[in-house]
């Protein structure tokens, strides 16, 4: 009994509480955000999303609780549980429809989010039980390719080009960090430019229009470039201090698309400025920074390589969306994590954390 | 020990690359911060403005045109309440979805919808287009209820000009009509009002700066789908000018009725007499499909349209006018909103020309009425005094042609009294012969003849007064003495509107101030051009006047006013439009009545009341109307009775 409750105790005391913390800062910034979106009401999102962040904080507690050990060992059954859901989406949605979306009472998910997790989890465990030496071996790297490959072509076909992307360069960075010398890296960038125009080739035609559109935005005012042109209205407009909360003519007047969700940062840049664009950037930089710097911490490759996979996962999607907003990516449909209003992606990162949390509370000096 | 060493490794090339990494997304970072700083605060007034014009929606304030009321305050041009429509292609989307979805809901006729198509075709899709004027309060809310369902599509409030008292003014008031392409060119400021109904004619255009107003301006905050959220009023618009005009709407109604009726019966329109002569006569349908409603039965019992012509009331005092009438009229309101083409094809294939003011631009040779005129230059001249006498043998001749008097067997001896009272014409081409044609072109001038009068009404016409410089430079030749002749009885190329006639009249009655019209009241007594025509000649011309209808055998002698209302004074004219016809006089017909319409004398009068200290002038035109004496003289008495009794009252 008494073990019991030191064990316990311990583990509460090595829950990384600051990332908590931070998520938590982010999470109710995103629901004061959401509350503006309604033009000041709780409904339809910020008291939802205040929920949800609430439950997500409680599933980081929990997965603290699971012996990271446990983790390893279901990685690569969790990868292919993934795997196979995707496969059955594909399978529902087919004949021409989007196919991102399970329905579940009421919920709707979409399943190619936590597979960025399940992926990083599989190559994680992957890279830790390969025999030391081969690191540098290119053989080495050629099983990972092929479990990135799968999903990526699954998320693709759905189609979710953006999530397939964030989900292709997050677990790339895995090999990136495991050891893939750099011989071969420079390799498979020419490779990846010379294959620019045969993917071009290979898009949708939306996708292509999101593509010209993002190259030139003001051609198309108000079919496609209508997005990008008022965004960088409401955030030019916003100024170094902003219009104030509630105070946002773009989105307020709702000339701001998708504010709720993939342009949450616009409405805040709009309502508090350059001062609160990067207040929530540098809340982004501390928790990914703090998630890296766990990976330095932590004993085991497992470990080690997940919280990075974590960290690049948490950074792509602030990077994109954010790049997104300011007109640097073509609008691909990229959350805000933790802020923007949507489970899935929010689900995902609490998933993330909550494995970094696991990897801390249950980690074990190696043994000499 | 190797296997331990080969960790290390591992676990240091795997920390420098995360510490790559974590510097990559630093850098990443302070680029997506550079963009932040380049957006948000290098280049943030501009971002401002095109937010701002996002949420903002600057307008021009139309101004509340000014009001024409009459001299006791009658509402003759107002304005009213009235919800336009407009659809917005950016906002609607589907602009052919949207006018369909309204076809189901208001009323939108074919023409409207391809109108709208073509603009929404055509114009940048950010501009409202107009779709319907006048709302009823019914469609209004039938359109406010699924407003929600009908994006891109706005109703606003605006100020539609309504005229009350309808055709019965359409010549004084004018109208106003939405603005014109060369109206926008002339003046680019009123880009900004597309809306903006202006003046096209009568009083509408002639004081356009005054009732306009001027244009404030407003900043309306919308939504992205185009909905306005709230106003915010930068500068109110400044209202047009009120404007009182001298007219009496009583006495307007009362002379328009005379004249239309002139010496006929209205018919009950419901016989079936009635109805059987409006099916064969082609003339009558047109009359009755522009709006006419009534119709007469003539002495020898022809179902005929209301007469035609013009009557002027003027007060000699101020040179105010009463009353203004030309007949037939229209109803200036069809003109305020988009006109239909329906409307406007009535319009003109109406037979008589409802759109021609003929107060002011209907052109008529002045007959007899014109015979004060060379009386007076003649006498002024020495030429004559009151006691010469020429002998009227109902013609003179002259070289080789013979010009007749009215009177075939000829009035005798005559003297200008005389020859007044009795329209002799023989006498005055005796006197006209030796006064000249440029004295009586002069004296023409003096009572404002040959000149516009100025009033407030566009397209007024100078008429013609001619004499030997105009003839030589209009028809290259000289002028003969046999022009004289027929110019002394005010035909031939004499031409004079009613109006000037009016004032010839009061000119004559006041005999010292050259007066001028005016159509809006008058504070007090204008200083007026001194006449000058000697005060003799004038009591010569006035005594024949007084003849014309106190006179034993004056030629209105029927129709003169009361004595208690102090008697009148007048002329007729009968003037001679088309020669009775070698086979007409074989055949009998020699009676106006029994000619065909067009072929009809013009009928004339002017007069004025009471004889001593004038008050009001009239001149009288009823076109084909037959005879002076018989048609115009009795509307001329009537209207200066109605004029004289509510003076004071009305």
């Amino acid at each position: 009994m008494a073990t019991e409750n030191v064990t316990i105790f311990r583990t509460v005391l090595r829950i990384p509480w600051h990332i908590l913390l931070v998520a938590g800062v982010l999470v109710t910034v995103g629901a004061a955000a959401l509350y503006s979106a309604s033009e000041g009401s709780w409904t339809p999102w910020a008291g939802k999303h205040a929920v949800r962040g609430a439950v997500g904080a409680a599933m980081v507690l929990v997965l603290a609780f699971v012996d990271f050990r446990i983790l390893r060992i279901w990685a690569y059954p969790v990868y292919l549980l993934s795997i196979v859901v995707l496969i059955v989406l594909l399978g529902i949605g087919g004949g021409g429809g989007v196919a991102r979306w399970i329905h579940i009472g009421g919920f709707t998910f979409q399943p190619s989010e936590p597979t960025k997790i399940a992926v990083l989890l599989a190559l994680a465990r992957y890279f830790d039980s390969q025999p030391l030496d081969k690191m540098r071996s290119i053989l080495t790297y050629l099983p990972p390719l092929v479990m990135i490959a799968v999903p990526f072509i699954l998320v693709v076909e759905q189609p979710d080009l953006g999530t397939a992307l964030a989900l292709a360069l997050g677990s790339l960075t895995l090999l990136f960090v495991a050891g893939l010398p750099w011989r071969y890296i420079l390799v498979s960038f020419i490779g990846l430019v010379a294959a620019v125009p045969v993917l071009w080739s290979q898009l949708h035609p939306y996708q292509k229009t999101r593509v010209m559109t993002f190259l030139d935005p003001e051609a198309d005012k108000l079919g496609a470039g209508y997005q990008i042109t008022q965004s960088k209205i409401a955030l030019g407009s916003g100024g170094l201090f902003g219009k104030g909360f509630l105070m946002g003519s773009q989105s307020q007047l709702n000339y701001l698309p998708e504010k709720q969700t993939d342009f949450v940062f616009t409405m805040i840049g709009e309502e508090f400025g350059l001062v609160g664009n990067m207040f929530i950037l540098g809340l982004y930089l501390l928790l990914i920074g703090s998630v890296l710097g766990i990976s330095y911490r932590v004993s085991s490759r497992f470990a080690q390589l997940t919280c990075i996979g974590v960290a690049m996962m948490l950074f792509l999607y602030v990077f994109v969306n954010v790049a997104m907003v300011t007109g640097l990516l073509p609008v691909v449909g990229a959350p805000l994590p933790l802020i923007s209003y949507g489970g899935t992606a929010m689900l995902t990162v609490f998933l993330g954390l909550g494995v970094v949390a696991s990897a801390v509370v249950h980690d074990r000096p190696a043994v000499e | 020990m190797s296997k331990k060493v080969k960790q290390k490794e591992n676990r240091r090339v795997t920390g420098r690359r995360t510490f790559l990494l974590g510097s990559g997304m630093l850098l990443a970072t302070s680029f997506l911060s550079g963009r932040l700083y380049q957006l948000q605060v290098a280049q943030n007034n501009r971002y401002k403005r095109l937010s701002d014009r996002n949420q903002f929606d600057r307008r021009v304030v139309p101004p509340r045109r000014g009001r024409l009321v009459d001299r006791q305050a009658r509402l003759l041009a107002g304005n009213a309440e009235s919800y336009l429509l407009h659809i917005t292609p950016l906002y609607a989307g589907d602009v052919d979805k949207s006018l369909a979805q309204l076809a189901s809901l208001i009323e939108l006729n074919d023409e409207v919808i391809g109108r709208v198509r073509e603009q929404a075709r055509k114009g940048p899709s950010f501009r409202p287009i107009l779709i319907r004027e006048s709302l009823t309060q019914r469609e209004l809310s039938t359109l406010a209820i699924r407003s929600a369902y009908l994006p891109g599509v706005t109703f606003e409030k605006s100020l539609r000009r309504i005229y009350p008292q309808g055709a019965l003014t359409g010549h004084v008031t004018g109208y106003v009509s939405p603005l014109t392409s060369q109206e926008i060119e002339e003046n680019s400021s009123l880009r900004d009002l597309p809306d903006l109904a202006t003046g096209k004619i009568g009083i509408e255009y002639a004081l356009e700066p005054k009732l306009r107003g001027t244009p404030g301006g407003e900043r309306v905050e919308v939504n992205a789908r185009g909905r306005p959220i709230r106003v915010f009023r930068d500068f109110e618009p400044e209202s047009g000018g009120d404007v009182k005009l001298a007219l009496d709407i009583g006495l307007q109604q009362y002379v328009t009725e005379i004249l239309r009726r002139g010496q006929s019966e209205p018919v009950d329109m419901a016989t079936a007499a009635v109805q059987r002569a409006i099916a064969g006569n082609r003339e009558l349908k047109l009359h009755l499909a522009s709006g006419e409603n009534m119709l007469l039965r003539d002495r020898i019992g022809n179902i005929t349209p209301p007469e035609s012509g013009a009557v002027v009331v003027m007060d000699i005092r101020n040179g105010e006018i009463l009353s203004m009438v030309s007949s037939p009229t229209y109803d200036p309101n069809v003109f305020t909103e988009r006109l239909l083409t329906r409307d406007w094809r009535r319009l003109n294939e109406h037979p008589r020309d409802p759109l021609l003011n003929r107060v002011t631009a209907g052109l008529y040779a002045p007959g007899s009425t014109f015979k004060m005129v060379v009386a007076l230059a003649a006498l002024e001249a020495g030429i004559i005094n009151e006691r010469t006498s020429f002998f009227c043998k109902g013609s003179m001749e002259l070289g080789n042609a013979t010009f007749h008097c009215w009177l075939e067997d000829g009035h005798g001896t005559m003297n200008v009294v005389r020859a007044l009272e009795r329209s002799c014409d023989v006498f005055f081409y005796e006197v006209a012969l030796k006064t000249g044609i440029q004295r009586i072109k002069a004296m023409a001038n003096k009572l404002g003849l040959g000149y516009v009068t100025g009033i407030d009404i566009p397209g007024e016409k100078q008429g013609i007064i001619p004499h030997h410089d105009w003839k030589l430079a209009t028809h290259g030749v000289v002028w003969t003495p046999g022009e004289t002749v027929v110019a002394s009885i005010g035909q031939g190329y004499v031409l004079v509107t009613p109006l000037q006639l009016a004032v010839m009249t009061a000119r004559l009655a006041s005999g010292t101030k050259a007066i001028t019209p005016s159509l809006q009241t008058v504070d007090g007594v204008p200083e007026f051009a001194e006449l000058d025509i000697s005060p003799e000649a004038l009591r010569i011309v006035h005594k024949g006047m007084f003849e014309v209808t106190n006179g034993s055998l004056g030629t209105a002698r029927a129709h003169n006013l009361p004595s208690r209302l102090g008697g009148m004074a007048g002329k007729t004219g009968t003037v001679q439009v088309k020669r009775i016809t070698k086979e007409q006089r074989e055949a009998g017909i020699t009676k106006n009545i029994e000619r065909p319409w067009k072929e009809r004398d013009h009928a004339l009068f002017v007069g004025y009341a009471p004889i001593k200290d004038p008050r009001y002038a009239v001149a009288v035109v009823v076109e084909h109307g037959g005879s002076g004496s018989s048609m115009a003289a009795p509307i001329a008495k009537a209207a200066l009775k109605r004029a004289l009794e509510t003076e004071g009252k009305a």
